[in-house]
């Protein structure tokens, strides 16, 4: 009688085999880390279990039963086959291929952002401190992390971290960082309205790979849209150029009429009234040696800038650029819309991609020797475009006597490659050849040259030679002058291609090499769906009635017969 | 091998005869295109459908003067409806799939097929097979009505992203009948065996979710078993082999299991 009741309770016993296993299963999972606790749970239950595996074989010897065999047989079948498709689906995810059909390429990265990935010499890190996790950022992530093994990603509840948190100086929820050796930087913050983007995180990884920062100032005291918020403002451009590693600063050169020696670019952006003589001959002072100056100017203003532009060969035309095209998507006649872009650095990638610019003067180009220009932006050939001199007539049509007809260049880019006195003694230089910024070609393969390479690999912001401190001096004057400052202002900025043609312009201007230029943020195709009357009810009809109606008829008749 | 091969063909018309003189099957695919109807006519010409709402934002940028972002209407279209015919393929299938096993167990025929020279194997992919193309005999007028809305489109769009996303929805259909017919082999009853498959499936789908809140090794692990998640890139428009393999692991697991329990069977029998 003893023996059988001990031997009850020890049966009973053993129903804590599964128990543990359980509570250590879970405590594992819910407290996320698999612990001394939860290992001790788990593997004392996997114990108890095995010893009544064993206690029951012994009782019954079932295992010399046929059955037995067969059925363990087919366990071991069921395992091997588990096993082995776990180990294809590891390989699978491991060594796949993955092609992105979409037309706009909507899942793959940018050719910069793959390039730059690739070429992480240390682990980077990306701490996202949010609770829910969106599939599209996640997706994003996962791009980039098939790129290279040293991205990597992570999300954080900064609830049940506060101290990984407060090291990263987490504010809000869906925080963004960026972690490359101790360098942390944030990169944006997400939420329900605004997503991750490749275009700010490759930038922000660009800038914590590199060290460089360029310096760009903002003429201001002539009517120049401020660098500040709200309309008018150019907050969005500036933001554009942090974005990507620029420091911006207003300039005033009528307190000291000299340009920093620090500036990589000089902004004019749309002045309004007309610049000192001193002014103007700072800026000529500093693009004889070797500076890089944007100038933006809108119809009906005169800086008095004209001297300097004759030197350039350019001329600012008084008329009026007009483009009765854009009226169907809503832009007046005053906006033209260029689609026709030239073959440079700034323009190279923008393909048929829309600019427009709202109240756009003309220029006119002639050559000069020893500068390089090249038109940036056209608008359309004369039915559709022309310059109009009448503003106060009513009416817009072409009058042959003062009009000008299309295509009207609206933007120019000029390059003055400096004379060899100017610069300071050239020096034996080993310089990689400046790799194209897109696409990955030509790795920088090392040339020995005994003149400084053309285009420096300017490490330092570029700085007139006589003053200079730089190793690698310019040893070219770049300037780019727009017939329109409208464009780059707060909220024209972000639409279509103006904001690119800025950061572009600035980019090559600054004569950073390693720079990339702007990424365009992907965009669907622009597609509709015409369907005709006829189309669409045929639609409706058929896949609401007929259809269903075939089916359901048939199974009746089908069924009846059988009846 | 051409004795199984012909084994499989005669399996593989036997079931397809059996589906195309079934009052149920008929009524099935009724039901079936009602639904997928209901929601291709919501989603793309209904009051709320994409193509009203595409017109209200191009009235509303002209009244404003905005240029309005880009929209890529097929392609959204193909996306949404795909999406929505991934969830109806879980209350549909596991009707399908129920009585492939359990009708033959209920009527004893099972004995006949599981002693029969014919491999356990063959067997059940015949039966997959027939079960497969009735179902992809019910999607293609689908697929016709697809290529009449995306023939209206403008730009035209390459059928690649439609084609590749029916492929998808033809995997994963795959995927779930296989599943669907090994647990049908497991019981005699048709409505049990819809119901666990019905949670099987569902199951799959939410696992995603579940690996989420885990997170780490183990939740990424999990989160490659999930059918939906593969199911989504496949209807983008990605191409990925990993996603093909998980759902052709799927498949082959059923077939596996199915010929196991079948086998187990034999055996319980003698």
């Amino acid at each position: 009688m003893k023996t059988i009741k001990r031997k009850k309770i020890w049966q009973y016993l053993f129903l804590f085999g599964p128990f543990l296993f359980v509570v250590g299963l879970t405590s594992g999972l819910v407290s996320g880390n698999w612990g001394a606790i939860s290992l001790a749970f788990l593997i004392a239950g996997i114990v108890i279990s095995g010893l009544w595996l064993l206690w029951q074989s012994q009782k019954s010897n079932w295992w010399k039963s046929r059955s037995t065999q067969a059925g363990t047989n087919a366990l071991v079948a069921i395992l091997a086959v588990l096993v082995i498709l776990g180990l294809i689906n590891f390989l699978g995810t491991r060594y796949h291929l993955r092609a992105d059909l979409t037309e706009a390429q909507l899942f793959t990265l940018a050719p910069q952002s793959q390039e730059l990935v690739r070429g992480l010499q240390q682990p980077v890190k990306i701490w996202i401190f949010d609770v829910n996790r969106n599939s599209q950022d996640q997706e994003l992530l996962e791009n980039y992390q098939r790129q290279s093994s040293n991205f990597r990603f992570e999300y954080v509840d900064p609830q049940a971290r506060p101290g990984l948190a407060e090291k990263f100086g987490v504010k809000d929820y869906g925080e963004v960082y960026l972690e490359s050796g101790d360098k942390r930087q944030l990169v944006q913050t997400v939420n329900e309205n605004e997503r991750l983007s490749e275009v700010r995180l490759t930038n922000r990884l660009q800038q914590i790979t590199t060290s460089t920062t360029a310096k760009v100032y903002f003429l201001q005291g002539h009517g120049e849209h401020p660098i500040s918020t709200g309309e008018g403002g150019i907050s969005q451009a500036t933001q554009g150029l942090s974005d990507k590693n620029y420091t911006t600063s207003p300039l005033n050169l009528t307190e000291n009429p000299k340009v920093p020696e620090d500036a990589a670019v000089v902004v004019v952006a749309g002045p309004k009234r007309e610049l000192f003589d001193a002014e103007v001959k700072a800026l000529q002072n500093y693009l004889d040696g070797g500076g890089n100056v944007l100038l933006m100017i809108d119809p009906n203003t005169d800086p008095k800038l004209n001297n300097l532009l004759q030197e350039w060969g350019v001329r600012l035309d008084n008329r009026l650029a007009v483009d009765v095209s854009g009226a169907g998507v809503g832009l007046g006649p005053a906006a033209p819309i260029i689609t026709d872009y030239g073959q440079h650095p700034i323009t190279k990638d923008f393909g048929q991609g829309i600019s427009f610019y709202r109240l756009a003067r003309p220029l006119e180009i002639t050559p000069v020797a020893g500068i390089e220009a090249t038109p940036l932006l056209r608008t359309k050939p004369y039915p559709n475009s022309w310059a109009e001199s009448d503003l106060q007539s009513e009416k817009l049509e072409f009058n042959s006597d003062q009009d000008l007809k299309g295509p009207l260049t609206l933007g120019v880019a000029l390059d003055k490659k400096l004379s060899a006195k100017a610069q300071s003694i050239p020096t034996l230089t080993t310089s990689p050849s400046p790799s194209p910024t897109s696409e990955g070609q030509a790795s920088p393969t090392p040339t020995t040259s005994p003149l400084p390479s053309p285009t420096p690999e300017a490490q330092t912001s570029p700085t007139p030679p006589t003053e200079e401190k730089s190793e690698q001096p310019a040893t070219e004057a770049r300037l780019v002058v727009l017939g329109n400052s409208d464009f780059a202002t707060n909220g024209l900025f972000q639409q279509q291609l103006n904001g690119d043609v800025f950061l572009n312009s600035v980019t090559w201007l600054s004569q950073q090499n390693q720079q990339l230029l702007s990424i365009r943020p992907k965009e669907p195709n622009n597609r509709r769906i015409n369907l005709t009357n006829v189309q669409a009810s045929f639609l409706t009809l058929s896949s609401l009635l007929f259809l269903p109606l075939i089916g359901l008829v048939t199974a009746a008749v089908i069924w009846w017969r059988r009846r | 091998m051409g004795i199984v091969l012909s084994n499989i063909i005669a399996i593989y018309r036997r079931e397809l005869q059996s589906y195309f003189t079934s009052p149920l099957a008929y009524a099935i695919a009724g039901v079936f295109w009602f639904i997928a109807g209901l929601f291709f006519v919501m989603i793309l010409l209904g009051p709320d459908g994409i193509l009203a709402a595409v017109t209200a934002i191009d009235l509303q940028g002209q009244q404003l003067g905005v240029p309005v972002p880009p929209i890529d209407v097929p392609y959204e279209f193909i996306r949404a409806f795909l999406d929505r015919m991934g969830w109806l393929l879980l209350f549909i299938l596991p009707i399908l799939s129920m009585g492939l096993y359990a009708e033959e167990r209920k009527r004893g025929t099972l004995e006949l097929l599981a002693t029969s020279p014919v491999t356990n194997w063959a067997v059940a992919v015949g039966k997959l097979l027939g079960v497969l193309t009735f179902f992809t005999t019910m999607v293609l007028p689908l697929l016709l009505f697809e290529a009449i809305a995306i023939s209206g489109s403008n730009p035209p769009m390459s059928p690649l992203i439609p084609l590749l996303g029916n492929l998808g929805l033809i995997l994963l259909a795959a995927a779930i009948l296989s599943l669907g017919m090994f647990i049908s082999s497991l019981t005699e009853s048709t409505i049990l065996s819809a119901v666990l498959t019905f949670a099987l499936v569902l199951l799959l789908l939410f696992v995603d979710l579940i690996a989420k809140s885990i997170g780490g090794p183990v939740g990424a692990a999990l989160s490659h078993l999930s059918l939906l998640k593969h199911y989504n890139t496949l209807i983008q428009g990605i191409f990925d082999t990993s996603a093909l393999i998980l759902f052709a692991s799927y498949i082959f697991l059923g077939i596996f299991l199915t010929a196991q329990s079948i086998d187990a069977l034999r055996f319980q029998r003698q």
